[in-house]
């Protein structure tokens, strides 16, 4: 590593504990990074499978979402993005194509859930914006610790249990505006809503 | 440059990947234009992160880690992805490179429209493409359910405003509009329709089955 890469990597590196490991796998195809990503974030996998109704099939989600960082790392851009929030969007595709395999008929499919579903860094013309992105995650785990219990189950149940705000709201028994409004004053905290239209 | 953006829950339940396809796609083209858009799916995307940190954690066979690399192994000449190599949009690899030479079929005056639901041959939603010649008026219609438009070229205007090229709108009941088309271009929009609209003038309304 370059002097002038180890300034770039040094305070990230202290933020991000992950990202430095994620390039060695991408680098050098370290094993022990690769180990230590893999102890850290299988089990987060494997429950986020399980709480997906994919249960019999978590450990095969595990094992796709970590083939897939093996072959990806080398693409991995921590001014892109932190190395957790870039293993979640893998685990969420890789979630996404094991549901649409499952359902799969003989049918062709035109386009694939990458085209749809953006892993960050993989688009090279997308602008680098590093600092808003090394700030967000852990602004959104100071702002998570503030949000009252009802308004991070909401958001749980959309990330963790692939529901949607009305399934939220059916099981919940609570009306769907109530959900609505758990979210928006969630995300107003966090800082998503910049300029939602006046709908 | 847009204006009229998707909403902070609709970019929540797509950074969740729980959109149909479809919806994904009226997003997905939204925010290949829309910087401001990405960065708040940015956002979200290490919300979805931190959830998954803050969740229980269940371990995993102590086999995994041996299979992983028992995989690794047995595939070395893998190819990596192709980064280098720019991606087709989504829309081109669904439509090809015009969309203003697809079979298009002329409806209500100055209205043409083509049904590409076969394309998502998982989903139930109907997913259509309409196209207003320039200047050309559509007959005023409201809508039954949720109608999530992107506009893929040109403009249009109604009550409600200026929807430009990339702007994203929802329509549902409430929302009588008689869009006409502005500018130069004929307006290309795409729709994901979870039910067919409705005419609201006095003779179109025997025309309604012929207009979605």
């Amino acid at each position: 590593m370059t002097t002038l890469e180890q300034q770039k990597a040094k305070p990230e590196g202290r933020k991000d504990p992950w990202g430095p490991l994620l390039e060695k796998v991408g680098k050098t195809q370290d094993r022990a990074a690769y180990h230590a990503l893999f102890e850290h974030f299988a089990p987060q996998i494997k429950y986020y499978a399980i709480s997906n109704g994919l249960a019999s099939h978590a450990e095969e989600l595990v094992q796709e979402v970590f083939i897939s960082i093996w072959r990806r790392s080398c693409l991995y851009d921590w001014r892109k993005a932190a190395a957790s929030t870039w293993i979640f969007t893998i685990a969420r595709n890789q979630r996404i194509d094991m549901l649409r395999k499952m359902k799969r008929s003989s049918a062709e499919m035109a386009i694939e859930t990458e085209d749809l579903w953006q892993i960050p860094g993989d688009n090279e013309d997308e602008p680098v914006t590093s600092l808003h992105r090394l700030m967000s995650e852990r602004r959104i785990r100071e702002s998570l610790s503030l949000l009252p219990e009802e308004q991070i189950t909401v958001i749980a149940k959309v990330y963790m249990e692939h529901k949607s705000h009305q399934m939220v709201a059916d099981e919940l028994e609570i009306p769907l505006g109530t959900v609505k409004s758990r979210v928006r004053l969630a995300l107003n905290k966090l800082k998503v809503i910049l300029q939602d239209q006046n709908v | 440059m847009t204006r009229h953006h998707p909403d902070s829950l609709s970019l929540m339940e797509y950074s969740a990947g729980n959109l149909s396809q479809p919806h994904a796609l009226c997003i997905k083209l939204h925010l290949d234009q829309c910087p401001h858009c990405r960065s708040r799916v940015d956002t979200l995307d290490s919300l979805g992160a931190v959830m998954m940190d803050q969740q229980p954690k269940v371990s995993v066979s102590d086999t995994s880690f041996e299979q992983l690399l028992a995989r690794i192994d047995s595939v070395p000449a893998e190819a990596a992805p192709a980064a280098k190599t720019p991606r087709l949009s989504p829309l081109q690899k669904l439509l090809g490179e015009d969309i203003n030479q697809l079979p298009w079929k002329r409806q209500l005056g100055d209205v043409s429209v083509l049904d590409i639901s076969d394309k998502f041959p998982e989903q139930n939603e109907r997913v259509v493409l309409q196209k207003l010649v320039a200047g050309g008026k559509a007959p005023a219609h409201t809508h039954r359910g949720n109608e999530t438009t992107i506009v893929l070229q040109g403009a249009f205007a109604d009550q409600k405003g200026v929807f430009n090229q990339w702007d994203f709108v929802v329509l549902n009941e409430q929302d009588e509009h008689k869009p006409v088309a502005v500018g130069c271009e004929d307006c290309i929009t795409l729709s994901v329709l979870s039910a067919p609209l409705k005419l609201t003038g006095t003779f179109t309304r025997m025309l309604n089955p012929f207009i979605r």
